[in-house]
């Protein structure tokens, strides 16, 4: 996190920084605070110290005061970075370690203009396609042929798809799955939240095969229309299983994209009940999610869109929003950045409930896409930026079955060679950063070499 | 309703985990039937009504589940 360091320093570098007509830099007035990325580019500030009338509370600052720039009495700002892991440890350390350190606050972001639902598109999937740098995928062989990719969502429309990507969609009609109660046919399913993820998959991966799992669409008791139950995600993933375990061991590769979560805790037992779902790992949905994880497959969920800045209205958890499966430690959690690198602001924010370091990367997201929701509305949400990093992991494994780079060995090569949005590494808005195919690339050449 | 798991061997069918948990056809979401949670363990999982799921427990949650998008 991005933090002011109030310092008092000696008097002579206090009158430095206070003159107009000297100058001090960050070096000469902090250099090398413990565990602090200090920016350089950051001209010290000289803040005046409250000064009460005589016979006034020394520790009131709800009284008449005066500010006193003397150089005896004034301290100095700087500004730096501090890993996100250790903010409360950090803060509580650094006095003790440089007595000059006399405070540490917070540097909030403080522009409006991030991308908020409701905004225009920023870019379009042309953009995306560009990011992603899918020519040179193609050039490395990496377009998503022979590769299962599940999309668990409302049902694809795979003409829609078709129609406004310009090319064939390749689904699978023989390995998908309905839930029990679910009507409808592979790929023939109207056109709603499902078809716009499935588009998004096949940016990266255009040759991928389509796995259509209409898991929203529960008729189940206790669901309602184009919500689900967490009981037909936990079948669809058995189902999944079986596709996985059909492939020969050699060449498995599945990859299954989750745009949705549970908003509410209402909707689930309390934290600490050990039936609970969004904060237990022993809920049955979790260990699924860990048995296909185990078993060769790419588990993606999308982060959800509760970030801070602009939540969707169903948001309902006080704080940490990412929870359950969207915080697996076994699956890539995804949050959203528009087109121009930005986060969206409705991305949520870690940490994640089951895991602290959620999300764990960022994909493009608020483009224009497959127009499902109508003409100039976005691809948007968390729930586009999920599966435009499913398709990219689709892409990898062309050439990369999990016999040769396990699920595991695939999350930590996208962390490592992600687009690191801090100073810091690991950060809360951003995960580890955006998705890099390029670096990508780059190291699955190096382990091609290694291997071979 | 709710989900509950058992342990069985593999193949079980949900009259084997009907059986074992001692449930009646009124007390289970038969058309959801018995999942294969976790083959290496063996772990199955059924939909229940909650009262069963407290008898045989420890009855977990079926939440809700909905898309995060548009945003």
């Amino acid at each position: 996190m991005r933090v002011l360091i109030q310092l008092r320093p000696s008097p002579d570098l206090v009158a430095a920084v206070a003159d107009p007509g000297r100058s001090a830099t960050t070096a000469d007035v902090a250099d090398g605070l413990p565990g602090v990325t200090l920016d350089p580019s950051f001209t010290p500030v000289a803040v005046p110290r409250p000064v009460p009338s005589p016979g006034g509370d020394p520790l009131s600052l709800n009284q008449p005061l005066d500010f006193s720039l003397a150089a005896e009495d004034a301290s100095v700002l700087v500004r730096g970075e501090i890993s996100d892991d250790e903010p409360a440890t950090r803060v509580a350390l650094l006095p003790t370690l440089r007595p000059d350190v006399v405070g540490v606050f917070a540097d909030p972001v403080i522009e409006s203009n991030l991308t908020c639902g409701g905004d225009a598109p920023v870019g379009d999937w042309h953009d995306v396609e560009r990011l992603l740098g899918t020519s040179a995928l193609r050039a490395e062989g990496l377009d998503g042929s022979g590769v299962a990719l599940a999309v668990l969502d409302t049902g694809i429309n795979a003409a829609h798809v078709a129609r406004h990507l310009g090319r064939g969609v390749n689904l699978d009609a023989e390995r998908s799955w309905n839930p029990a109660g679910v009507a409808g046919r592979p790929g023939e399913f109207e056109v709603d939240h499902g078809t716009m993820c499935a588009f998004d998959t096949l940016i990266a991966a255009p040759q991928a095969s389509l796995i259509d799992i209409p898991v929203l669409l529960s008729s189940r008791t206790g669901g309602s229309a184009l919500d689900g139950l967490l009981s037909d995600a936990v079948a669809a993933f058995a189902h999944l299983r079986t596709v996985l375990e059909a492939q020969p061991a050699e060449s498995r590769s599945l990859v299954i994209s989750n745009s949705w979560g549970s908003f509410s805790p209402r909707w689930d037992f309390p934290p600490g009940h050990p039936g609970n779902y969004s904060d237990n790992a022993a809920h049955p949905f979790n260990l699924v999610v860990a048995s296909l994880d185990r078993a060769g497959a790419d588990v993606l969920f999308a982060a959800g869109n509760c970030g801070r800045e602009c939540k969707d209205g169903r948001c309902a958890y006080p704080d940490r929003p990412i929870g359950g499966a969207n915080s697996h430690p076994r699956v890539l959690s995804i949050g959203g950045v528009d087109t121009e690198g930005e986060r969206v602001g409705y991305s949520s924010q870690g940490p994640g409930r089951l895991t602290a370091r959620k999300p764990d990367l960022c994909a493009y997201t608020h483009f224009s896409g497959s127009k499902a929701f109508g003409e100039g509305e976005p691809d948007s949400g968390t729930s586009a930026a999920c599966p435009v990093a499913a398709g990219l992991v689709a892409a990898i494994r062309t050439q990369w079955p999990a016999a040769r780079l396990s699920p595991s060995q695939l999350r930590s090569l996208l962390r490592r060679t992600a687009d690191d949005r801090s100073d810091v590494g690991y950060d809360f808005d951003y995960g580890y950063g955006v998705v890099d195919p390029a670096g990508v690339i780059a190291a699955l050449r190096r382990r091609a070499k290694r291997v071979a | 309703m709710v989900l509950v798991t058992v342990r069985l061997p593999p193949g079980a069918t949900l009259a084997d985990a009907m059986e074992r948990l001692g449930l009646s056809e009124e007390d289970v979401d038969t058309g959801y039937g018995l999942v294969l949670i976790d083959p290496d363990q063996g772990l199955y999982g059924l939909r229940v009504t909650e009262e069963a799921g407290h008898r045989t427990g420890p009855p977990f949650s079926d939440p809700r589940i909905e898309p995060y998008g548009p945003g």
